[in-house]
Protein backbone atom coordinates (compact mmCIF):
# COMPACT_ATOMS: atom_id res chain seq x y z
CA UNK A 1 0.00 0.00 0.00
CA UNK A 2 3.12 2.48 0.98
CA UNK A 3 4.40 3.67 -2.98
CA UNK A 4 7.78 3.98 -3.80
CA UNK A 5 9.10 8.20 -3.11
CA UNK A 6 10.58 7.71 -6.21
CA UNK A 7 9.25 6.49 -9.15
CA UNK A 8 9.95 6.05 -12.85
CA UNK A 9 6.32 7.49 -14.49
CA UNK A 10 6.27 5.37 -17.49
CA UNK A 11 4.92 7.85 -19.99
CA UNK A 12 5.60 8.50 -23.53
CA UNK A 13 5.78 12.67 -23.11
CA UNK A 14 7.30 12.79 -20.21
CA UNK A 15 10.66 11.04 -21.38
CA UNK A 16 10.96 14.26 -23.43
CA UNK A 17 10.80 16.21 -19.90
CA UNK A 18 12.99 14.10 -17.22
CA UNK A 19 11.08 15.72 -13.98
CA UNK A 20 13.95 14.75 -12.10
CA UNK A 21 13.04 13.71 -8.73
CA UNK A 22 9.30 14.67 -8.97
CA UNK A 23 6.09 12.77 -9.13
CA UNK A 24 2.68 13.31 -10.44
CA UNK A 25 0.20 14.07 -7.71
CA UNK A 26 -3.61 13.67 -7.75
CA UNK A 27 -4.67 17.05 -5.88
CA UNK A 28 -7.38 19.93 -5.61
CA UNK A 29 -7.00 23.20 -8.19
CA UNK A 30 -9.22 26.07 -6.94
CA UNK A 31 -11.23 28.08 -9.77
CA UNK A 32 -14.52 29.68 -9.23
CA UNK A 33 -14.63 33.49 -8.33
CA UNK A 34 -15.06 35.44 -4.95
CA UNK A 35 -16.66 33.77 -1.99
CA UNK A 36 -17.40 30.97 -4.58
CA UNK A 37 -14.53 28.42 -4.41
CA UNK A 38 -14.77 25.51 -7.06
CA UNK A 39 -12.20 22.36 -6.99
CA UNK A 40 -10.55 20.40 -9.83
CA UNK A 41 -9.58 17.22 -9.24
CA UNK A 42 -6.51 17.07 -11.53
CA UNK A 43 -3.77 14.66 -12.34
CA UNK A 44 -0.66 17.14 -12.21
CA UNK A 45 2.92 17.27 -11.94
CA UNK A 46 3.98 18.34 -7.97
CA UNK A 47 6.00 21.06 -8.55
CA UNK A 48 4.19 23.26 -10.79
CA UNK A 49 2.07 25.94 -9.20
CA UNK A 50 -1.90 24.68 -8.02
CA UNK A 51 -3.95 26.24 -10.64
CA UNK A 52 -1.72 26.24 -13.11
CA UNK A 53 -1.15 23.45 -16.53
CA UNK A 54 -2.43 20.08 -15.17
CA UNK A 55 -1.64 16.74 -17.06
CA UNK A 56 -5.63 15.69 -16.72
CA UNK A 57 -8.79 16.81 -15.18
CA UNK A 58 -10.05 13.77 -13.33
CA UNK A 59 -12.90 15.59 -11.48
CA UNK A 60 -14.47 18.06 -9.51
CA UNK A 61 -15.87 19.11 -6.20
CA UNK A 62 -18.41 21.83 -5.61
CA UNK A 63 -18.01 22.44 -1.61
CA UNK A 64 -21.10 24.60 -1.66
CA UNK A 65 -24.10 22.85 -1.05
CA UNK A 66 -27.10 23.34 -3.75
CA UNK A 67 -30.26 23.44 -3.02
CA UNK A 68 -31.14 19.88 -2.14
CA UNK A 69 -28.29 20.51 0.28
CA UNK A 70 -25.72 18.28 -1.21
CA UNK A 71 -22.28 18.64 -1.93
CA UNK A 72 -21.45 17.17 -5.89
CA UNK A 73 -18.38 15.61 -6.22
CA UNK A 74 -17.75 14.34 -9.49
CA UNK A 75 -15.15 11.53 -10.50
CA UNK A 76 -13.51 9.82 -13.38
CA UNK A 77 -12.54 6.24 -11.73
CA UNK A 78 -10.62 5.00 -14.53
CA UNK A 79 -8.59 7.67 -15.45
CA UNK A 80 -7.89 7.81 -11.38
CA UNK A 81 -7.26 4.08 -11.07
CA UNK A 82 -5.18 4.59 -14.17
CA UNK A 83 -2.89 7.43 -12.54
CA UNK A 84 -2.68 5.66 -9.54
CA UNK A 85 -1.42 2.94 -11.90
CA UNK A 86 1.57 5.16 -12.97
CA UNK A 87 2.63 5.84 -9.52
CA UNK A 88 0.59 9.34 -8.89
CA UNK A 89 0.50 10.39 -5.27
CA UNK A 90 -2.77 11.61 -3.68
CA UNK A 91 -3.22 14.48 -1.61
CA UNK A 92 -5.01 14.03 1.95
CA UNK A 93 -8.22 16.64 0.92
CA UNK A 94 -8.56 14.16 -2.37
CA UNK A 95 -7.54 10.88 -0.09
CA UNK A 96 -10.86 12.01 2.70
CA UNK A 97 -13.58 12.60 -0.42
CA UNK A 98 -12.21 9.24 -1.76
CA UNK A 99 -12.99 8.02 1.36
CA UNK A 100 -16.18 9.34 1.78
CA UNK A 101 -17.01 7.57 -1.51
CA UNK A 102 -15.93 4.11 -0.70
CA UNK A 103 -14.01 4.32 -3.59
CA UNK A 104 -10.41 4.03 -0.92
CA UNK A 105 -11.21 3.03 2.77
CA UNK A 106 -12.06 5.81 5.04
CA UNK A 107 -8.97 7.99 5.76
CA UNK A 108 -7.58 7.37 9.76
CA UNK A 109 -7.46 11.37 10.19
CA UNK A 110 -11.55 11.30 9.20
CA UNK A 111 -12.41 9.23 11.67
CA UNK A 112 -9.82 10.82 14.09
CA UNK A 113 -11.93 13.67 13.55
CA UNK A 114 -14.91 12.26 14.15
CA UNK A 115 -14.21 10.85 17.34
CA UNK A 116 -12.22 14.54 18.84
CA UNK A 117 -15.62 16.02 17.47
CA UNK A 118 -17.60 13.92 19.55
CA UNK A 119 -15.32 14.04 22.58
CA UNK A 120 -15.54 17.40 22.59
CA UNK A 121 -19.33 17.70 22.47
CA UNK A 122 -19.48 15.12 25.41
CA UNK A 123 -17.31 17.36 27.45
CA UNK A 124 -19.67 20.22 26.20
CA UNK A 125 -23.13 18.62 26.89
CA UNK A 126 -21.78 17.40 30.54
CA UNK A 127 -20.18 21.08 31.10
CA UNK A 128 -23.54 22.47 30.58
CA UNK A 129 -25.55 19.86 32.72
CA UNK A 130 -22.95 20.30 35.54
CA UNK A 131 -23.40 24.19 35.10
CA UNK A 132 -27.10 24.11 34.98
CA UNK A 133 -27.20 21.53 38.48
CA UNK A 134 -25.69 24.10 40.61
CA UNK A 135 -27.48 26.79 39.38
CA UNK A 136 -30.46 25.17 41.00
CA UNK B 1 -14.07 0.49 12.22
CA UNK B 2 -11.67 1.79 9.79
CA UNK B 3 -10.80 -2.11 9.92
CA UNK B 4 -13.98 -2.73 8.82
CA UNK B 5 -13.62 -0.83 5.37
CA UNK B 6 -10.14 -2.19 4.13
CA UNK B 7 -11.40 -5.55 3.00
CA UNK B 8 -14.68 -4.52 1.53
CA UNK B 9 -13.67 -1.61 -0.66
CA UNK B 10 -11.98 -3.64 -2.95
CA UNK B 11 -15.26 -5.22 -3.85
CA UNK B 12 -17.45 -2.44 -3.06
CA UNK B 13 -17.54 -1.44 -6.88
CA UNK B 14 -17.98 -4.67 -8.55
CA UNK B 15 -20.85 -5.66 -6.10
CA UNK B 16 -22.21 -2.41 -6.30
CA UNK B 17 -22.62 -3.29 -10.35
CA UNK B 18 -24.44 -6.26 -10.22
CA UNK B 19 -27.64 -5.13 -8.59
CA UNK B 20 -28.28 -2.33 -11.00
CA UNK B 21 -29.27 -4.96 -13.21
CA UNK B 22 -30.11 -3.73 -16.76
CA UNK B 23 -28.22 -4.84 -19.76
CA UNK B 24 -25.13 -2.88 -20.93
CA UNK B 25 -27.14 -0.48 -24.04
CA UNK B 26 -25.33 1.52 -26.66
CA UNK B 27 -23.72 5.00 -24.94
CA UNK B 28 -25.43 7.04 -27.19
CA UNK B 29 -28.27 9.43 -27.11
CA UNK B 30 -30.22 7.28 -29.52
CA UNK B 31 -28.63 4.24 -28.54
CA UNK B 32 -30.55 3.85 -25.01
CA UNK B 33 -33.63 4.09 -26.53
CA UNK B 34 -32.26 -0.45 -26.86
CA UNK B 35 -33.12 -1.30 -23.36
CA UNK B 36 -36.64 -1.52 -23.85
CA UNK B 37 -36.42 -4.98 -25.80
CA UNK B 38 -34.66 -6.69 -22.22
CA UNK B 39 -36.09 -4.98 -19.59
CA UNK B 40 -39.70 -5.47 -21.36
CA UNK B 41 -39.63 -9.33 -21.86
CA UNK B 42 -37.86 -9.67 -18.71
CA UNK B 43 -40.79 -8.40 -16.57
CA UNK B 44 -43.33 -10.73 -19.41
CA UNK B 45 -41.91 -13.63 -18.37
CA UNK B 46 -41.69 -13.14 -14.91
CA UNK B 47 -45.18 -12.35 -15.01
CA UNK B 48 -47.31 -16.04 -16.10
CA UNK B 49 -45.72 -19.23 -17.58
CA UNK B 50 -47.36 -18.25 -21.08
CA UNK B 51 -45.72 -16.22 -23.48
CA UNK B 52 -47.89 -13.44 -23.03
CA UNK B 53 -47.07 -11.43 -26.48
CA UNK B 54 -45.15 -7.95 -25.13
CA UNK B 55 -44.93 -4.44 -26.44
CA UNK B 56 -42.00 -5.08 -28.61
CA UNK B 57 -43.03 -8.45 -30.20
CA UNK B 58 -42.85 -8.06 -34.21
CA UNK B 59 -46.14 -9.23 -34.94
CA UNK B 60 -47.29 -6.95 -32.01
CA UNK B 61 -45.52 -3.90 -33.73
CA UNK B 62 -46.65 -4.53 -37.32
CA UNK B 63 -50.36 -4.12 -36.04
CA UNK B 64 -49.49 -1.13 -34.23
CA UNK B 65 -47.64 0.64 -37.21
CA UNK B 66 -50.24 -0.13 -39.32
CA UNK B 67 -53.00 1.21 -37.15
CA UNK B 68 -50.83 4.23 -36.65
CA UNK B 69 -51.20 5.23 -40.34
CA UNK B 70 -48.58 6.93 -42.45
CA UNK B 71 -50.03 10.51 -43.15
CA UNK B 72 -46.89 12.69 -44.71
CA UNK B 73 -48.91 15.80 -44.75
CA UNK B 74 -48.99 15.88 -41.27
CA UNK B 75 -45.64 14.42 -40.26
CA UNK B 76 -43.63 16.95 -42.13
CA UNK B 77 -45.91 19.47 -41.23
CA UNK B 78 -44.17 22.84 -40.59
CA UNK B 79 -42.16 22.47 -37.11
CA UNK B 80 -40.43 25.61 -35.32
CA UNK B 81 -37.33 26.02 -36.72
CA UNK B 82 -35.11 28.48 -38.46
CA UNK B 83 -36.93 30.47 -41.19
CA UNK B 84 -35.84 29.52 -44.55
CA UNK B 85 -37.50 30.61 -47.57
CA UNK B 86 -38.92 27.72 -49.32
CA UNK B 87 -36.77 25.70 -51.76
CA UNK B 88 -38.73 24.78 -54.86
CA UNK B 89 -37.71 21.75 -57.56
CA UNK B 90 -38.65 20.51 -60.43
CA UNK B 91 -38.87 16.86 -60.72
CA UNK B 92 -39.74 14.37 -63.45
CA UNK B 93 -42.29 11.82 -61.94
CA UNK B 94 -40.05 9.00 -61.80
CA UNK B 95 -37.84 11.90 -59.75
CA UNK B 96 -41.25 12.84 -57.72
CA UNK B 97 -41.75 8.80 -56.98
CA UNK B 98 -38.43 8.67 -55.57
CA UNK B 99 -38.35 11.89 -53.53
CA UNK B 100 -41.82 10.44 -52.10
CA UNK B 101 -40.19 7.35 -51.17
CA UNK B 102 -37.50 9.03 -49.31
CA UNK B 103 -39.61 10.84 -47.26
CA UNK B 104 -41.69 7.56 -46.83
CA UNK B 105 -38.45 6.42 -45.30
CA UNK B 106 -37.69 9.23 -43.45
CA UNK B 107 -41.13 9.12 -41.99
CA UNK B 108 -41.09 5.62 -40.50
CA UNK B 109 -37.84 6.76 -38.90
CA UNK B 110 -39.97 9.08 -36.94
CA UNK B 111 -42.24 7.14 -36.55
CA UNK B 112 -40.24 4.71 -34.60
CA UNK B 113 -42.61 4.24 -31.21
CA UNK B 114 -40.61 5.18 -27.44
CA UNK B 115 -40.51 2.15 -25.53
CA UNK B 116 -43.33 1.21 -23.18
CA UNK B 117 -42.07 -0.09 -20.29
CA UNK B 118 -42.95 -1.10 -16.17
CA UNK B 119 -42.43 1.27 -13.30
CA UNK B 120 -38.78 1.01 -11.90
CA UNK B 121 -37.82 -0.19 -8.66
CA UNK B 122 -36.66 2.02 -6.43
CA UNK B 123 -33.27 1.31 -5.66
CA UNK B 124 -32.07 1.28 -1.53
CA UNK B 125 -29.37 -0.43 -1.03
CA UNK B 126 -26.50 0.65 1.47
CA UNK B 127 -23.08 -0.13 1.01
CA UNK B 128 -21.72 0.97 4.53
CA UNK B 129 -22.31 1.90 7.66
CA UNK B 130 -20.09 4.01 9.58
CA UNK B 131 -21.66 5.55 12.22
CA UNK B 132 -18.79 7.16 13.60
CA UNK B 133 -19.26 9.77 10.93
CA UNK B 134 -22.48 10.66 12.48
CA UNK B 135 -22.47 14.49 13.48
CA UNK B 136 -19.30 15.61 11.80
CA UNK B 137 -21.31 16.98 8.84
CA UNK B 138 -24.51 18.81 7.72
CA UNK B 139 -24.66 18.05 4.20
CA UNK B 140 -24.98 14.84 2.59
CA UNK B 141 -21.61 14.11 -0.37
CA UNK B 142 -23.23 12.46 -3.98
CA UNK B 143 -20.22 10.75 -5.92
CA UNK B 144 -20.75 10.00 -9.35
CA UNK B 145 -18.80 7.80 -11.14
CA UNK B 146 -17.65 10.52 -14.79
CA UNK B 147 -16.36 7.92 -17.06
CA UNK B 148 -17.13 8.82 -20.32
CA UNK B 149 -17.68 5.36 -21.38
CA UNK B 150 -19.92 4.02 -19.33
CA UNK B 151 -24.10 3.90 -20.03
CA UNK B 152 -25.61 5.62 -17.92
CA UNK B 153 -27.33 2.93 -16.44
CA UNK B 154 -24.21 1.46 -15.17
CA UNK B 155 -22.94 4.75 -13.84
CA UNK B 156 -21.88 4.67 -9.97
CA UNK B 157 -23.65 7.29 -8.28
CA UNK B 158 -23.78 7.00 -4.47
CA UNK B 159 -24.44 8.99 -1.45
CA UNK B 160 -22.68 9.75 2.03
CA UNK B 161 -25.45 10.57 3.74
CA UNK B 162 -24.34 12.79 7.44
CA UNK B 163 -25.27 10.23 9.51
CA UNK B 164 -22.34 8.30 8.19
CA UNK B 165 -24.32 5.57 5.84
CA UNK B 166 -22.79 5.19 2.61
CA UNK B 167 -26.15 4.27 0.46
CA UNK B 168 -26.66 4.44 -3.58
CA UNK B 169 -28.47 7.06 -4.91
CA UNK B 170 -32.28 6.96 -5.66
CA UNK B 171 -33.45 7.34 -9.34
CA UNK B 172 -34.39 10.74 -9.19
CA UNK B 173 -31.23 11.54 -8.26
CA UNK B 174 -29.58 9.21 -10.30
CA UNK B 175 -31.31 11.50 -13.18
CA UNK B 176 -30.28 14.65 -11.37
CA UNK B 177 -26.71 14.09 -11.40
CA UNK B 178 -26.23 12.57 -14.56
CA UNK B 179 -28.43 15.35 -16.30
CA UNK B 180 -25.78 17.87 -14.36
CA UNK B 181 -22.39 16.00 -15.65
CA UNK B 182 -23.94 14.36 -18.73
CA UNK B 183 -26.33 17.29 -20.20
CA UNK B 184 -29.00 16.19 -22.60
CA UNK B 185 -30.76 19.04 -25.05
CA UNK B 186 -34.49 19.01 -24.52
CA UNK B 187 -34.68 18.06 -20.64
CA UNK B 188 -34.07 20.56 -17.61
CA UNK B 189 -32.47 19.64 -14.33
CA UNK B 190 -36.07 20.66 -12.53
CA UNK B 191 -39.38 18.77 -14.53
CA UNK B 192 -41.22 22.52 -15.94
CA UNK B 193 -44.73 22.57 -14.31
CA UNK B 194 -46.25 21.33 -17.32
CA UNK B 195 -46.43 17.93 -16.09
CA UNK B 196 -48.27 19.02 -12.98
CA UNK B 197 -51.86 17.66 -12.86
CA UNK B 198 -53.63 21.12 -12.96
CA UNK B 199 -51.36 22.74 -15.65
CA UNK B 200 -51.87 18.88 -18.04
CA UNK B 201 -55.91 20.01 -17.86
CA UNK B 202 -55.11 23.15 -19.93
CA UNK B 203 -52.96 21.33 -21.87
CA UNK B 204 -55.57 18.57 -23.04
CA UNK B 205 -58.22 21.28 -22.79
CA UNK B 206 -56.24 23.13 -25.90
CA UNK B 207 -55.88 19.78 -27.84
CA UNK B 208 -51.89 19.74 -27.40
CA UNK B 209 -51.18 16.23 -26.06
CA UNK B 210 -48.94 15.02 -28.93
CA UNK B 211 -46.53 18.55 -27.91
CA UNK B 212 -46.98 17.51 -24.21
CA UNK B 213 -46.04 13.58 -24.74
CA UNK B 214 -42.97 14.97 -26.97
CA UNK B 215 -41.73 17.32 -23.95
CA UNK B 216 -42.26 13.75 -21.43
CA UNK B 217 -40.37 11.93 -23.80
CA UNK B 218 -37.30 14.29 -23.54
CA UNK B 219 -37.72 15.14 -20.08
CA UNK B 220 -38.15 11.22 -18.29
CA UNK B 221 -36.71 8.16 -18.64
CA UNK B 222 -39.39 5.54 -19.91
CA UNK B 223 -39.37 3.57 -16.76
CA UNK B 224 -39.63 6.38 -14.46
CA UNK B 225 -42.77 7.46 -12.71
CA UNK B 226 -43.47 10.21 -13.61
CA UNK B 227 -42.81 9.46 -17.46
CA UNK B 228 -46.10 6.55 -17.37
CA UNK B 229 -48.26 8.73 -15.36
CA UNK B 230 -48.22 11.87 -17.80
CA UNK B 231 -48.74 9.01 -20.35
CA UNK B 232 -51.79 7.54 -19.19
CA UNK B 233 -53.23 10.63 -18.01
CA UNK B 234 -53.04 11.89 -21.56
CA UNK B 235 -54.32 8.42 -23.41
CA UNK B 236 -57.32 8.57 -20.29
CA UNK B 237 -57.58 12.43 -21.49
CA UNK B 238 -58.29 10.80 -25.46
CA UNK B 239 -60.25 8.16 -24.56
CA UNK B 240 -62.60 10.15 -22.48
CA UNK B 241 -63.45 13.04 -25.54
CA UNK B 242 -62.69 10.67 -28.55
CA UNK B 243 -59.33 12.71 -29.95
CA UNK B 244 -57.65 9.55 -30.84
CA UNK B 245 -57.40 11.68 -34.61
CA UNK B 246 -54.67 13.87 -32.32
CA UNK B 247 -52.24 10.87 -31.84
CA UNK B 248 -53.06 9.04 -35.48
CA UNK B 249 -49.60 9.62 -37.71
CA UNK B 250 -47.32 10.09 -34.35
CA UNK B 251 -44.96 8.00 -32.62
CA UNK B 252 -47.44 7.49 -30.19
CA UNK B 253 -50.35 5.95 -31.08
CA UNK B 254 -48.71 2.66 -30.75
CA UNK B 255 -48.20 3.46 -26.94
CA UNK B 256 -51.85 4.67 -26.85
CA UNK B 257 -53.62 1.76 -28.56
CA UNK B 258 -51.22 -1.13 -26.38
CA UNK B 259 -52.46 0.93 -23.08
CA UNK B 260 -56.45 0.90 -24.35
CA UNK B 261 -56.05 -2.77 -25.36
CA UNK B 262 -54.57 -3.57 -22.15
CA UNK B 263 -57.62 -2.03 -19.93
CA UNK B 264 -59.99 -3.34 -22.73
CA UNK B 265 -61.15 0.23 -22.95
CA UNK B 266 -61.03 -0.31 -26.84
CA UNK B 267 -64.25 0.76 -28.27
CA UNK B 268 -64.44 4.63 -28.41
CA UNK B 269 -61.40 3.53 -30.71
CA UNK B 270 -63.45 1.27 -32.67
CA UNK B 271 -65.84 3.80 -33.22
CA UNK B 272 -63.90 6.16 -34.41
CA UNK B 273 -62.32 4.17 -37.27
CA UNK B 274 -65.24 2.64 -38.03
CA UNK B 275 -66.70 6.38 -38.83
CA UNK B 276 -63.50 7.50 -40.65
CA UNK B 277 -63.84 3.84 -42.96
CA UNK B 278 -60.58 2.72 -41.41
CA UNK B 279 -61.78 -1.27 -41.80
CA UNK B 280 -58.35 -2.99 -41.68
CA UNK B 281 -57.19 -0.73 -39.25
CA UNK B 282 -59.93 -1.92 -37.10
CA UNK B 283 -59.24 -5.59 -37.73
CA UNK B 284 -55.54 -4.81 -37.10
CA UNK B 285 -57.08 -3.91 -33.08
CA UNK B 286 -59.86 -6.73 -33.17
CA UNK B 287 -56.55 -9.11 -33.93
CA UNK B 288 -54.41 -7.86 -31.36
CA UNK B 289 -56.74 -8.07 -28.83
CA UNK B 290 -57.18 -11.64 -29.37
CA UNK B 291 -53.72 -12.17 -29.04
CA UNK B 292 -53.35 -10.42 -26.12
CA UNK B 293 -56.49 -12.36 -24.46
CA UNK B 294 -56.73 -15.80 -26.60
CA UNK B 295 -59.14 -16.97 -24.05
CA UNK B 296 -62.15 -14.81 -24.44
CA UNK B 297 -65.13 -15.81 -26.26
CA UNK B 298 -64.68 -13.50 -29.38
CA UNK B 299 -61.29 -14.72 -29.94
CA UNK B 300 -62.25 -18.44 -29.36
CA UNK B 301 -65.36 -17.92 -31.86
CA UNK B 302 -63.51 -16.14 -34.37
CA UNK B 303 -60.69 -18.76 -34.62
CA UNK B 304 -63.53 -21.27 -34.93
CA UNK B 305 -65.08 -19.70 -37.70
CA UNK B 306 -62.04 -18.06 -39.38
CA UNK B 307 -64.23 -15.00 -40.11
CA UNK B 308 -62.35 -11.72 -41.55
CA UNK B 309 -63.31 -8.05 -41.82
CA UNK B 310 -66.85 -6.54 -40.93
CA UNK B 311 -68.11 -10.20 -39.64
CA UNK B 312 -64.94 -10.05 -37.22
CA UNK B 313 -66.25 -6.80 -35.70
CA UNK B 314 -69.40 -8.29 -35.50
CA UNK B 315 -68.26 -10.89 -33.88
CA UNK B 316 -65.95 -8.69 -31.64
CA UNK B 317 -69.00 -5.87 -30.72
CA UNK B 318 -71.28 -8.99 -29.21
CA UNK B 319 -68.83 -10.79 -27.07
CA UNK B 320 -66.37 -7.96 -25.69
CA UNK B 321 -67.62 -4.91 -26.10
CA UNK B 322 -69.74 -2.72 -23.75
CA UNK B 323 -70.79 -0.35 -26.43
CA UNK B 324 -72.64 -2.27 -28.20
CA UNK B 325 -75.58 0.60 -29.44
CA UNK B 326 -72.99 2.61 -30.92
CA UNK B 327 -70.74 0.26 -32.64
CA UNK B 328 -73.93 -1.31 -34.10
CA UNK B 329 -74.49 2.52 -35.39
CA UNK B 330 -71.38 3.21 -36.73
CA UNK B 331 -71.26 -0.13 -38.93
CA UNK B 332 -74.94 0.59 -40.11
CA UNK B 333 -73.76 4.03 -40.90
CA UNK B 334 -70.58 2.48 -42.76
CA UNK B 335 -72.78 0.50 -44.73
CA UNK B 336 -75.77 2.53 -45.47
CA UNK B 337 -72.30 4.90 -46.98
CA UNK B 338 -70.98 1.97 -49.06
CA UNK B 339 -74.05 0.75 -50.62
CA UNK B 340 -74.80 4.51 -52.07
CA UNK B 341 -71.45 4.86 -53.28
CA UNK B 342 -71.81 1.44 -54.63
CA UNK B 343 -75.07 2.52 -56.62
CA UNK B 344 -73.28 5.74 -57.63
Amino acid sequence: QVLARVIMVHLAHLLMKNYHGGHVAIRMALGGCANRPFFRIVAAYNKRARDSKYLEQVGCYDPLPNSHNEKLVGLNIERIKHWIGCGAHVTKPVEKLLGLSGFFPLHPMTITNAERLRKRRALKAIAASEEETPGD
Amino acid sequence: MAALGVPRWRCLWRRAAAPLGLRRPGRALLGSRGYGQDAGSEADKEKSDVTKPCFTDELVQRLLSKMTGLDLQKIFRPIKQELKPPTYKLMTEKQLAEATRKAIKEAKELLKMPPVLSEREPIDDVLAEDRILEGTETVKYVFTDITYSTPHRERFIVVREPSGVLRKATWEERDRMIQVYFPREGRKLVPPPIFKDENLMTVFREDRHEDVLNLCIAQFEPDSANYIRVHHQTYEDIDKHAKYDLLRSTRHFGGMVWYLVNRKKTDGLLINMIQRNLMDDATCLINLYHMLYPDCQSAKAAKEQEVHGIDLIKVFMKTESKKVGYIELALQAYQEALASSAAL
